[in-house]
């Protein structure tokens, strides 16, 4: 050891050419932190790529596994250190990440090696403190100082002009003040009542509650009681949920279809939505909101983690292992990323391929989380939900008796119609689910089948033929069966199967004859035989009737040559429809077809609701070892990484590699729903925030990273978290502070003042205009024309036509019927597909996460809104709505209408034009016009 | 005022200046807010946004650097168009047809369908074509005949080989949905010099959709006004017309009451961006419902010109209907329509029959499919020429990716392969009778200058004057660009 260090040493001081012969200054201040900080990062202890060392002297020398010299000192070009930083094949330049060494760095390598790469022996081991280790980025560790990673601690409340009781105005009254503003004064009783209705539930106010509301501001001299009485009007509406919920299903990217190619639907995605809006009713404490997503399944909350599945899938699979890993990387990703975007408002997504630039996520991470979800696949499992699942057991209870009630009621009827035919010497006609014809016993060694006619002329098929022994004994079995005729090509249709002892269509025998064919067996002695039982499908859940013979002859024979009749279907009645009653008097038969009718229904019923709810809410399979991917080709694992948290950011826990699945979303759950996760809370009251004034306290909802937004009001957003937590986590709570704020209440009105300092309203000197967006649009016109149908829950409305192509084809319908008038939230909503109308409305399509939506202005959208057929129809609807309620008179159905569309009474020029407009053009014109309003979609 | 029924407001009321210096919160506030908040990334070159007046979106913006390009026209093959049997020549497939394709470690080629037979010759004879001699097949003559005006690139690589991603990635630049189009990013940045018309035009095929639909020319994250407006010479633009039931005194009635609804609402709120956008976007519409069908029009078109693009020729009517939205396409242009996507092929009928995705039968389907493309792209390229409009419009052609040199195992036709395939270039800023980049001697893999699609993308924007890693727009945690963090120019196919 002391004597190969003794030759190094030697060696590198020999090879020591001029330039940095002076001293090893050079490599000390410039090479080695360059090498260590550009290449350390994959070649270090942590990570050896290729198993390449730089900051270990006679690895580097020694170069990786390609086996070629790393730095061959005195000739850069054979160095393959130096090739590898110059080289002009893109795929193979190094550093693999970042840009590329700058011609400086690259010379100052260069010349280094031309000297022959003096490297002293103090140095000969890099330290530590040079390299990049993972999780140990220096960007990171600046970064963990970054605000939105300490812990949330209740700020004192600002002294001076608050409003009595709500906090918030001190926070946002010192921001302005300090920036020398005023706030504007509290909007009209209009103004507000339409504002705070379209926020907390997302429709226009009605009339009377705008009338009622202002009689109420009169009577009381103020807003103020009749304001809060409205707010927990609207916070108790189930409208709330509906409307909230939307901006959630943004936030995750829920949409009901798989995306990519085909981007076939998932009809049972909607339990979710449900599940996300009687949340938000229900005001359900977010902590455990935020658990039920993650890990509902261990919580009793099965719906909730649809989340985790909500979004795309690819299901275009290939024999191509690349791309199937692809796919496999691609589905964790987005379940990774979406979980660290809602809530915690991170972009956890960049360290898929290498450690996060701005904020402390490393690559190793990434891949702890995505261990997490690694046992996560789509599709659907059934919905268990105790208080709905005992209801459901008491249905099936119940409905078992009814069933049970009906068959043996069924029975009778059958008995008695078995009675009636033998009375009248008739036998019952043939059926799919046996058959029985007997014969006065005779000795027979063959018995054939012939078919003479089938349903529909189809090949005739038998699941089973059996011969009875006057014994008892089916002889059939233990014979040998030949056919005419066997219909090639199927596994479940063969031969051998018409003797096998087994029932239904998967063991069965087809004859390869339309119409006909016939099949018999040779039994293993001549023995005396009375009946022949056959059937079409005898299994225990028949499924086929098709192919039955109804027409047929049996007959037996000593010698397989001479053959003799023994029974055939003559006597039977004749086969179809709800025969089994025809021997009955009419009206008995009409009491029998009924109930095995009502039967019938019950059975379905039973056995649907039997096999219990089921929702696309993911399926959960014990992982394998989760590995973490060089630059995240899933083709280049490397070491194995355990489930765990995001450790610099107080998820240092970690499980082992072989933690139940289960167990790994638990624990993850819990950790980000705890109430000192510093980043849990603050991000859902930034949430709250960016929607009730368009923009949040920190203007980028879903990160709070180190790249983010700047709070505007810091301390404000750590007091809403903290009041959050502490009021056990009510997201109502935080909505009724803020409503009744003055800062939400106060006018909108522009002030050139206070536009010169503050043009974007961050410090809320006013309350923003905003556009609504395309749902609240849409139900909007729906709740103005008198159309909306409030039934809330269940399978959605499609705003597409039908389409059953593999590659589905979304056409936006035209027209439209009671079923599409539910509120938007219902909508069977696709992914990557906008309809043509609401789309150009800035709709998010679900394919990315949408935290907060652009509201643009396009021709397109004053196109759909002039002439779009929606729009057309329910114009109609808005004008015959208003002559419903008003009557025939111009005048009262223009100010109705204004009221309905507007919340406020037409202009006396208003009115005059209107009223033209309606004598001259009919009142779907101006219902058509004000529909076209900027006002109509605005909110002050 | 009568001529005029949506443009009372704007004009009289909206002083651009101001309304500048009051932000808004629509676009303006996306701007703006940009502008502000996220300016924190250490990079030497800081993003570019265009600042976008909200009342005039469409309103051109001046590049990062002088352009080569004014208009881009994106022609995009749907079903991935095999390079082999149309511009790539490879003399050596021919020698080694009907053997196996060599793999290096001699292990079984499973593709995205399977396993893999052996090497197929082109299934048209190559010929030299132009002045330049270049090798282009029998299956597309007349583009042929063009070759002198292309720049191909021989190395293009896919990172995806099934069509929904690859469709995403050459038109947004990733292969996950949700990211937006090259056209709406070049709309973002540049707006247009036509006033009357959307800034960025995708022409569907008149079989259909491609396969990803709206997804081609989606604004996604962009703001929903830089969209692609679909429309081709068949089916017009979207409630473009005046419905029926309404006569036209009724709907002029209706437009001047909303106008003053409108106009009235700006006089009690002066100074609010939103409403004056929307006022302003009344006004565009209703020059586009008079502009639209005008440029669809193609009753003015000389039988000549109708002739050359093969719009008359009764045998072939899909041609000649994909020929009328070549036709098109040359009117948007010389409106000065800034990005047109022409689509060729469509995915409702299913594969390989409305499209080039000849997986089991590629001879026949080729032979319905290469006519149809074929003489009207040519008679467009040429009008595009002779009317001097290609000096200023970069013509870009490309496919999902490219098709393998080997037929599939049991079967007549070729599978996907993202590994090497061809795209061209031609027109403005390109050179001519240029070849980059090259795949091996059969035609499977890109070997010499690999090119990715966000090299392209780089490109196309360089030509347009604009720097692709400084064209940004900040969603979700990220600036994000057309190509991601990847992307160089490819500096030897520039004039």
């Amino acid at each position: 050891m002391r004597r190969a260090t003794a030759v190094a040493a030697m060696t590198w001081a020999a090879l020591a050419g001029p330039g940095f012969a002076a001293g090893d200054g050079p490599f000390r201040d410039r090479v080695a932190p360059l090498l260590a900080t550009r290449c350390g990062g994959c070649h270090g202890p942590a990570t050896a790529e290729g198993g390449f060392r730089i900051d270990i002297r006679e690895r580097a020398v020694a170069g990786g596994d390609s086996g070629a010299a790393g730095i061959v000192p005195g000739q850069p070009s054979a160095s393959t250190l130096f090739a590898r930083i110059t080289t002009a094949d893109r795929e193979a330049l190094m550093p693999a990440e970042g840009e590329p060494l700058s011609a400086e760095e690259r010379t100052l390598v260069e010349d280094w090696i031309a000297a022959g790469a003096p490297w002293p022996d103090d140095l000969r081991t890099l330290p530590p403190a040079l390299l990049p280790a993972s999780g140990d980025d220096p960007r990171h560790k600046r970064a963990r100082g970054h605000w939105a990673f300490q812990p949330v601690v209740r700020p004192a409340v600002p002294a001076g002009d608050g409003s009595p009781g709500n906090p918030i105005d001190s926070f946002v009254a010192a921001r302005l003040a300090a920036a020398g503003l005023q706030p504007s004064p509290e909007a009209d009783p209009r103004t507000l009542i339409r504002r705070v209705t379209f926020d907390l539930v997302g429709l226009p106010p009605s009339p009377e509650e705008i009338e009622a509301f202002e009689s109420a501001c009169r009577r009381d001299g103020g807003s103020a009681s009749a304001y809060r009485a409205l707010v927990d009007r609207l916070l108790a509406s189930p409208r709330h949920g509906e409307r909230w919920a939307r901006h959630w299903l943004d936030v995750v990217r829920f949409a009901e279809s798989n995306g990519f190619e085909t981007n076939s639907a998932r009809p049972n995605a909607w339990p979710y939505r449900d599940w996300v809006i009687a949340a938000l009713n229900d005001d359900m404490p977010y902590d455990r909101f935020v658990r039920a997503q993650i890990a509902g399944d261990v919580w009793g909350a099965d719906a909730a983690t649809g989340f985790l599945v909500g979004g795309p899938w690819d299901q275009v699979k290939s024999p191509d292992p690349v791309l199937t890993a692809t796919q496999r990387a691609d589905e964790l990703h987005d379940i990774v990323g979406t979980t660290a975007s809602a809530f915690l408002g991170l972009t956890v997504g960049c360290a898929r391929c290498h450690d996060h630039k701005f904020d402390p996520v490393s690559q190793v991470d990434y891949h702890r989380i995505k261990a997490v979800f690694a046992g996560v696949q789509h599709g659907e499992r059934p919905l268990r939900d105790a208080a709905a699942d005992a209801e459901r057991e008491q249905r099936i209870a119940a409905l078992e008796l009814q069933v049970a009630a009906q068959a043996a009621r069924l029975a009778e009827f059958r008995a008695a119609a078995a009675g009636a035919l033998t009375a009248a010497g008739l036998r019952l006609p043939v059926g799919p689910q046996g058959n029985v014809d007997t014969f006065p016993a005779v000795v027979a060694r063959w018995v054939r089948f012939t078919v003479r006619a089938t349903t529909g002329n189809s090949e005739p098929c038998l699941d089973e033929l059996e011969v009875f022994a006057t014994d008892g004994t089916n002889v059939a079995r233990a014979g040998r069966p030949t056919a005419s005729s066997t219909l090639a090509g199927y596994d479940i249709h063969k031969l051998v199967h018409v003797n096998d002892g087994r029932y239904g269509n998967e063991r069965s025998w087809i004859s390869a004859e339309p119409g006909g064919g016939w099949v018999q067996i040779e039994l293993a002695a001549p023995v005396p035989i009375e009946r022949v039982v056959w059937s079409r499908d005898r299994s225990p859940q028949p499924r086929f009737s098709d192919r039955l013979a109804i027409r047929y002859e049996i007959a037996v024979s000593d010698d397989g040559a001479t053959w003799r009749m023994v029974a055939s279907d003559a006597g039977r009645m004749p086969h179809g429809p709800a025969a089994d009653f025809a021997a009955l008097a009419p009206e008995q038969r009409a009491e029998a077809e009924a109930l095995a009718a009502r039967h019938a229904a019950t059975s379905t019923e039973l056995e649907k609701l039997a096999a219990g709810p089921r929702g696309y809410v993911g399926t959960f399979v014990e992982p394998g070892p989760t590995h973490r991917l060089f630059r995240g080709d899933p083709m280049a694992p490397r070491e194995e990484v355990p489930p765990g948290g995001l450790s610099q950011l107080g998820g240092s826990w970690e499980l082992a590699g072989d933690a139940p699945e289960q167990a790994r979303r638990q624990r993850l759950a819990e950790w980000i729903a705890a109430s000192d996760n510093p980043l849990t809370a603050r991000v859902i009251v930034n949430r709250l925030w960016h929607h009730h004034f368009g923009t949040g306290i920190v203007d980028t909802p879903s990160d709070l990273g180190v790249n983010g937004g700047v709070p505007s009001h810091p301390e404000l957003l750590d007091w809403l978290a903290a009041e959050l937590v502490s009021s056990g986590w009510r997201l109502k709570h935080v909505h009724r502070l803020i409503v009744t704020s003055r800062a939400y209440r106060q006018a909108s009105d522009p002030r050139p003042d206070a536009l010169a300092v503050d043009a974007l309203d961050r410090l809320l000197w006013r309350h923003p205009p905003r556009r609504l967006e395309a749902e609240a649009i849409r139900d909007a016109i729906l709740a103005v024309s008198g159309s909306l149908d409030t039934r809330m829950g269940g399978p959605g409305f499609d705003l597409f036509e039908p389409n059953g192509n593999y590659v589905k084809v979304y056409v936006t319908k035209e027209a439209f019927g009671a079923d599409e008038f539910r509120r938007m939230v219902y909508q069977s909503k696709p992914r990557a597909e906008l309809d043509a109308f609401f789309g150009a409305f800035d709709c998010p399509d679900a394919s990315q996460v949408q935290p907060r939506r652009t509201a643009s202005t396009t021709p397109l959208q004053a196109l759909n809104m002039l002439n779009g057929a929606f729009l057309l129809d329910q114009a109609e609807r808005f004008a015959s709505r208003v002559e419903r309620e008003v009557g025939v008179d111009p005048d009262r159905q223009v100010a109705r209408a204004f009221l309905l569309a507007l919340g406020r009474p037409p202009t006396p020029t208003e009115a005059g034009l209107a009223t033209a407009l309606v004598r001259e053009h009919g009142l779907a014109l101006v219902c058509r016009s004000l529909y076209n309003a900027n006002e109509f979609i605005t909110v002050r | 005022m009568r001529h005029h029924p949506l443009s009372a407001a704007g004009r009289h009321l909206l002083d651009r200046r101001e309304f500048l210096q009051w932000g808004g919160t629509g676009l303006g506030g996306v701007a703006l807010a940009a502008l502000l908040g996220h300016d924190r990334l250490l990079t030497a070159a800081p993003p570019i946004r265009p600042v976008i007046d909200p009342a005039a979106p469409f309103a051109a913006r001046p590049p990062h650097f002088p352009a080569k390009a004014r208009n881009v026209l994106l022609v995009f093959c749907s079903g991935a168009l095999s390079h082999v049997d149309t511009f790539d020549h490879k003399p050596e497939l021919v020698r080694r047809h009907d053997t196996p394709l060599p793999i290096p470690d001699g292990g079984k080629l499973v593709t995205f369908q399977g396993e893999q037979g052996n090497l197929v010759k082109p299934l048209w004879e190559f010929r030299p074509r132009g002045e330049s001699g270049t090798m282009t097949s029998d299956l597309l003559p007349c583009l042929g005949a063009l070759a002198d005006e292309m720049c191909f690139i021989h190395s293009m690589t896919a990172r995806s080989n099934t069509h929904g991603p690859a469709e995403n990635q050459m038109a947004t630049g990733f292969t996950l949905d949700g990211f937006p189009s090259a056209g709406a990013w070049v709309s973002y940045a540049l707006g247009s010099e036509c006033s009357d018309l959307p800034a960025f035009v995708a022409i569907p095929d008149p079989r259909g959709g491609p396969q990803v639909g709206p997804r081609q020319w989606q604004s996604a994250f962009l703001p929903a006004v830089f969209q692609g407006t679909a429309f081709n010479a068949d089916r017009p633009i979207a409630n473009l017309a005046r419905p029926a039931g309404i006569s036209p005194t009724a709907d002029r009635a209706s437009r001047e009451f909303i106008a003053r609804l409108n106009d009235d609402e700006l006089r009690r709120h002066p100074g609010d961006g939103d409403l004056a956008a929307r006022i302003a976007a009344y006004e565009l519409a209703a020059r586009m419902q008079l502009a639209a069908p005008r440029i669809a029009d193609l009753s003015g078109e000389t039988v000549a010109t109708l002739d050359s693009y093969g719009a008359r020729d009764a045998a072939n009517p899909l041609k000649a209907r994909f020929a009328r939205n070549c036709i098109l396409a040359r009117r948007l242009i010389e409106q000065g329509v800034r990005f047109v996507q022409l689509f060729n092929g469509a995915y409702a009928m299913g594969e390989g029959v409305g499209n080039w995705d000849g997986h089991k039968t590629l001879a026949k389907q080729y032979a319905v499919h290469g006519p149809i493309l074929d003489q009207p792209l040519a008679g467009l390229l040429s009008d595009l020429k002779q009317r001097g409009l290609l000096a200023e419009t970069l013509v870009v052609f490309v496919t999902e990716f490219g098709r393998m040199p080997t037929f599939q195992k049991g079967a007549s036709g070729r599978d996907h392969n993202p590994a090497g395939f061809t795209v061209w270039l031609a027109g403005a800023g390109v050179r001519r009778a240029f070849h980059h980049g090259a795949t091996d001697e059969f035609g499977y893999k890109a070997v010499t200058d690999v090119a990715t699609i966000p090299d392209l993308h780089a490109t196309i924007l360089h030509l347009l004057g604009i720097d692709h890693t400084r064209l940004t727009f900040y969603h979700n945690g990220i600036e994000r660009r057309l190509t991601d963090v990847h992307g160089h120019v490819i500096a030897p196919i520039l004039a």
